[in-house]
């Protein structure tokens, strides 16, 4: 089969349409040559020049200062070098530690309350071991669902919808943990952290929403869109960083021990 | 202009927080276009312009130069721009589930008796148009508005979502694809 008798493909249509095809010249050939082509070409213009730019309401000189006086007290003053935060690094993992420490006691101590039980919210309030104990606890069960998640994602075929429900259901509850967990990641200043559970959560958004389930194309996409075998990668990092959280019996890795906990 | 940037930069990061003052006068418009853009919305628009300069400076240390300054935070724009679509698809996702009301999703466009005026035909081409762009993903919205609206590379598009590239043109041809299914009709009665 000749150049000229293939038919260009809906995306090598529109990659000419926006300029970004590699062989504009062949395309352009082939656009005066094939009638049917220059058709499907013709509609695909009339559509896309059919959907307009979104003009923004008009903002005026005084804008950009109106933004800066609406963050400027939000805002704390970066200390002069050899004085900033960087050189403090190995206490992140710490500050993240205490923030989720706090997030998981206030959580307990609301829990308890709904119960109408007694002291225990104390104890355990009261016990900074305790505390750290529960926050890897959460945080190694949250990065071992994640982990199972993607696998199981990695995994399905797509060939049966029912294969994919437990997969969405498991997304949704997973997806309002990972929010909380990242939030503290980002408060206390971890960007590895906050960027891997960033990446997470816009997969299990992607994979909880998906209105009809998910087919084998949905699959494919999710998997190539959202980088799953990397993200899965990311995650046991993650994991393999949370002491304690390698499964009964487990140590933590060497390489991981020596740089220390970074969550 | 973007040696200025820099000297901003390096500024903020001695300890001169009303610097930043400077970045944010100067960005703050395209970083709002960008904003309504994908969000369609002046208020969610505003939100994203905030949490994007908020974002900057807490990572303005982490600049590594390697794009102009205008560049970096129109990254960041597009990324918090996503986050809020994301996040308020999951809650508008949250709300059909509780409501169950079919009708709700429904697009309300003008009916045919209402007349073939220019004005009304108009409305229904906006309102179509806006129905259709809910109904894709926030990354395929995210990447049709900053190739089609926004007149960004692949590569700027990848970036900016934190993608491939493959994977960012991907999604703007679903997008096309999909938005090309939902407009349809309304070519077929023009």
């Amino acid at each position: 089969m000749n150049e000229q008798s293939k038919h260009l493909t809906e995306e090598e249509l529109i990659d000419h349409f926006y300029g970004e095809d590699a062989a504009a010249d062949r395309v352009e050939r082939h656009l005066k040559a094939c009638s049917r082509c220059a058709q499907e070409y013709s509609a695909l213009q009339r559509d896309l020049s059919g959907v307009k730019a979104l003009t923004p309401p008009v903002r005026g000189d005084g804008y950009g200062e109106q933004v800066w006086n609406s963050i400027r007290g939000s805002l704390q003053p970066y200390e002069p070098k050899g004085w900033r935060w960087p050189s403090l690094g190995f206490q992140r993992p710490l500050a993240l530690v205490a923030a989720c420490a706090l997030l998981m006691v206030a959580a307990f101590i609301a829990g308890r309350v709904w119960q109408r039980q007694e002291t225990p919210t104390v104890a355990v309030a009261s016990d900074p071991q305790a505390k750290q104990r529960v926050v890897v606890w959460v945080l190694g069960d949250h990065l071992d669902r994640s982990e199972r998640l993607l696998v199981a994602l990695n995994h399905a075929s797509g060939k049966d919808a029912a294969e994919a429900l437990p997969i969405q259901s498991e997304a949704r509850q997973l997806l309002a943990a990972n929010r909380l967990i990242r939030q503290s990641a980002k408060q206390s200043g971890d960007p590895q952290v906050d960027a891997a559970l960033d990446r997470l959560e816009r997969l299990l958004v992607e994979v909880a929403n998906e209105p009809n389930g998910l087919d084998q194309a949905d699959l494919n996409r999710l998997r190539e869109e959202m980088n799953t075998d990397g993200l899965l990668f990311d995650v046991r990092v993650l994991r393999s960083r949370v002491p304690g959280s390698q499964g009964a019996g487990q140590q933590p890795n060497t390489a991981a021990g020596v740089k220390g906990v970074s969550i | 202009m973007e040696e200025s940037d820099q000297a901003i930069r390096r500024a903020v990061l001695d300890g001169d927080k009303d610097a930043y003052g400077a970045l944010v006068v100067r960005h703050s418009q395209t970083v709002f276009r960008v904003a309504y853009r994908i969000t369609g919305n002046e208020e969610d628009a505003e939100e994203v312009v905030q949490e994007t300069f908020l974002r900057g400076y807490q990572k303005i240390a982490d600049f590594e130069g390697r794009s102009s300054l205008a560049t970096w935070f129109y990254r960041i724009a597009s990324n918090c721009a996503l986050d809020l679509v994301t996040r308020k698809k999951v809650e508008a996702t949250s709300r059909v589930a509780e409501e169950a009301d079919p009708e709700q999703g429904e697009v309300q466009v003008a009916d045919d008796k209402a007349g073939p005026d220019r004005l009304l035909l108009s409305r229904e081409i906006e309102a179509r148009q806006q129905a259709a762009m809910q109904s894709l993903t926030a990354t395929e919205r995210t990447a049709f508005v900053l190739r089609h609206m926004e007149d960004r590379s692949t590569e700027e598009i990848a970036a900016a979502l934190n993608v491939a590239p493959n994977a960012a043109k991907q999604a703007v041809f679903r997008a096309v694809q999909k938005l090309r299914r939902q407009l349809a009709p309304l070519w077929v009665n023009t």
